[in-house]
């Protein structure tokens, strides 16, 4: 029999793969390894967020909503910027650095509030934050990982084309009648959105990598659009359910192998080239 | 020709207060072809931009069709210089023809409706392009990528089109494959078209009016008005020439010394 928790972490790692494999063909195309970078420094300022309000009101599902939506506000903040006439590295650095600052406050406030509630065992979550905990993923928690990931993939599906054209050209939108802006704000929201979802189940360290690895191998792999998006699908996939089986097997965390099979997995073609 | 399409009278384009270009005034009648021609940073670019409606901080008055540029998008295609475009993303030459319809017709566009795509095919004839409607943007050639981005502003059904620099980048072979398919739609469409440039001499045979900017209006007029001695040597040095052979103009700018004064 395989137990259920083993069995919710494979269902959430499919999710993952899912909504990964589709984005991060995207993100490699786009040049937005970058943003993903910013994403992963707004997650932890959210989360750490989430983590005071989570103490003060005893009430930790706040961290997911805290992160989820600090993210979205800054990946629109950021943007809005560029649509403003930034260039996206301009608008990325200054957010991200300014993000990166309040973390640090926000961990001394953290820190303050911890030690007025002893009882919480909180330490723990945010290091299981930073690593992924996806062997104590709650059925709430698969829950709404599933129900948001359909939403973000459904959009994902039906804008794709919209944003393979704002990447190949957004003037051209634009000149053709078309609001490349908009196009450009919800692949950002995207990106944003699935950070947030996911990050319990992979983990921020891992986070930057495991989002545009899988592209980047894909997109050398191959110049045809459903390849890449096969390769990119079928990587994550693998990669995925297999670390969660081996870190059943071994007792490291899960994030850890995926990982590290993702930067084998490019090492060997890198070399091979 | 037919009626005034385009107006601009003391037409200045700004940048955050700093000014591009300035005090650009001239006409433009339906179905005639402007060549603009300047140096680098001349303004060409902010000018095409502008009349397209896609830059918006400009002082001056400026009506095509009547109308603010940026109320009649609709009639006019603007194909931007092709190294500003992502080739990364893979996408076939028909789905980019695709584009230039797409976004008139709706928000999302998981598929290309099947007209669309009717439409495109029908466009990558008209600039000899049909054989190759499922190769990877990426993988044409100089001029096949110019034709594909003419092929795309077409099938937007435009009536004002506005080239930047179509010719840069190319070989002599591909400009005379790209010249002969724009002067096939003046012919055959009849298209006014506005093409910026830094060599006029592959496209004087359609060229109707030739604009010389630097910074600001340097000259405007017929070819034989503009491509004059006088006129380019104060843009490009003492060193600009221009020559009548039969019925066209050709100009010698930048590096061609063709009276050979600094060999020894
Ligand atoms: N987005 C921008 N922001 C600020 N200044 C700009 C911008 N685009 C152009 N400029 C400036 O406006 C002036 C005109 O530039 P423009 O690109 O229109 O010239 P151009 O004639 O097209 O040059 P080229 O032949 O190099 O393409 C230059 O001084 C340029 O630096
Ligand atoms: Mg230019």
């Amino acid at each position: 029999m395989i137990p259920e928790y083993l069995l919710r972490a494979l269902l959430a790692g499919i999710m993952v793969s899912v909504l990964l494999g589709m984005l991060s063909p995207l993100i490699n195309m786009k040049g937005l390894a970058f943003l993903t970078h910013a994403t992963f420094h707004t997650l932890l300022f959210g989360a750490v967020l989430g983590m005071i309000l989570g103490l003060i009101f005893s009430n930790f599902s706040l961290v997911l909503w805290v992160a989820l939506i600090i993210t979205i506000f800054v990946v629109i903040l950021i943007a809005l910027l560029e649509n403003r006439g930034f260039s996206s590295d301009t608008a990325i650095g200054v957010i991200a650095s300014f993000i990166a600052g309040s973390t640090v406050l926000a961990f001394g406030v953290l820190y303050k509030v911890m030690a007025s509630r002893p009882y919480f065992a909180l330490s723990q979550s945010v290091v299981s934050y930073l690593t992924g905990e996806l062997f104590l993923i709650t059925l709430n928690d698969l829950m709404f990982l599933v129900l948001g990931g359909a939403v973000i993939f459904f959009v994902m599906l039906a804008f794709y084309r919209d944003f393979l054209y704002v990447s190949f050209d957004a003037e051209g939108v634009e000149a053709y009648s078309g609001n490349a802006r908009f196009y450009l704000t919800l692949l950002y929201v995207l990106v944003g959105a699935t950070g947030a979802l996911i990050v319990r189940t992979v983990g921020l360290i891992t986070l930057q990598v495991v989002a545009v690895l899988p592209g980047t191998i894909a997109v050398m792999l191959s110049n045809d659009l459903r390849k890449i998006l096969g390769i990119s699908l079928g990587l994550t996939l693998s990669v995925q359910v297999l670390s969660i089986v081996l870190a059943y097997l071994t007792d490291i965390p899960p994030s850890g192998i995926a990982t590290i099979m993702l930067g084998l997995v490019y090492g060997f073609l890198v070399l091979r080239r | 020709m037919g009626e005034i399409l385009i107006i601009a009278e003391n037409l200045t384009i700004y940048y955050d207060g700093y000014r591009a270009v300035e005090d650009i005034t001239f006409r433009l009648s339906s179905g005639e072809t402007l060549l603009l021609l300047g140096p680098n940073g001349a303004g060409k670019t902010s000018l095409l931009r502008t009349i397209a409606g896609l830059h918006k901080s400009y002082t001056g008055k400026l009506l095509v069709f009547g109308k603010p540029p940026a109320e009649v998008k609709d009639l006019i295609s603007y194909v931007p210089q092709s190294h500003s475009l992502n080739e990364r993303v893979p996408l076939k030459a028909i789905e980019v023809v695709a584009m230039g319809a797409l976004y008139k017709r709706g928000f999302i566009h998981f598929n290309i409706p099947k007209s669309v795509l009717k439409e495109a095919e029908e466009a990558l004839e008209f600039v000899g392009l049909g054989d190759i409607k499922n190769k990877r943007f990426a993988e044409l050639s100089g001029g096949q990528k110019q034709r594909v981005l003419l092929a795309r502003a077409l099938v937007s059904k435009p009536k004002l089109l506005l080239l930047d620099e179509p010719l840069s980048a190319l070989d002599p072979s591909a400009r005379v494959e790209v010249v002969s398919v724009l002067a096939k739609i003046k012919r055959e469409m009849r298209i006014t078209m506005i093409i910026t440039t830094h060599d006029p001499n592959p496209l004087t045979e359609i060229g109707d009016k030739v604009m010389l900017v630097n910074k600001r209006l340097v000259a405007f007029g017929t070819p034989e008005e503009v491509l004059r001695d006088e006129i380019i040597t104060k843009v490009y040095g003492s060193l600009a020439k221009a020559v009548k052979v039969g019925e066209r103009m050709y100009c010698f700018i930048g590096d061609v010394h063709i009276h050979g004064r600094e060999r020894r």
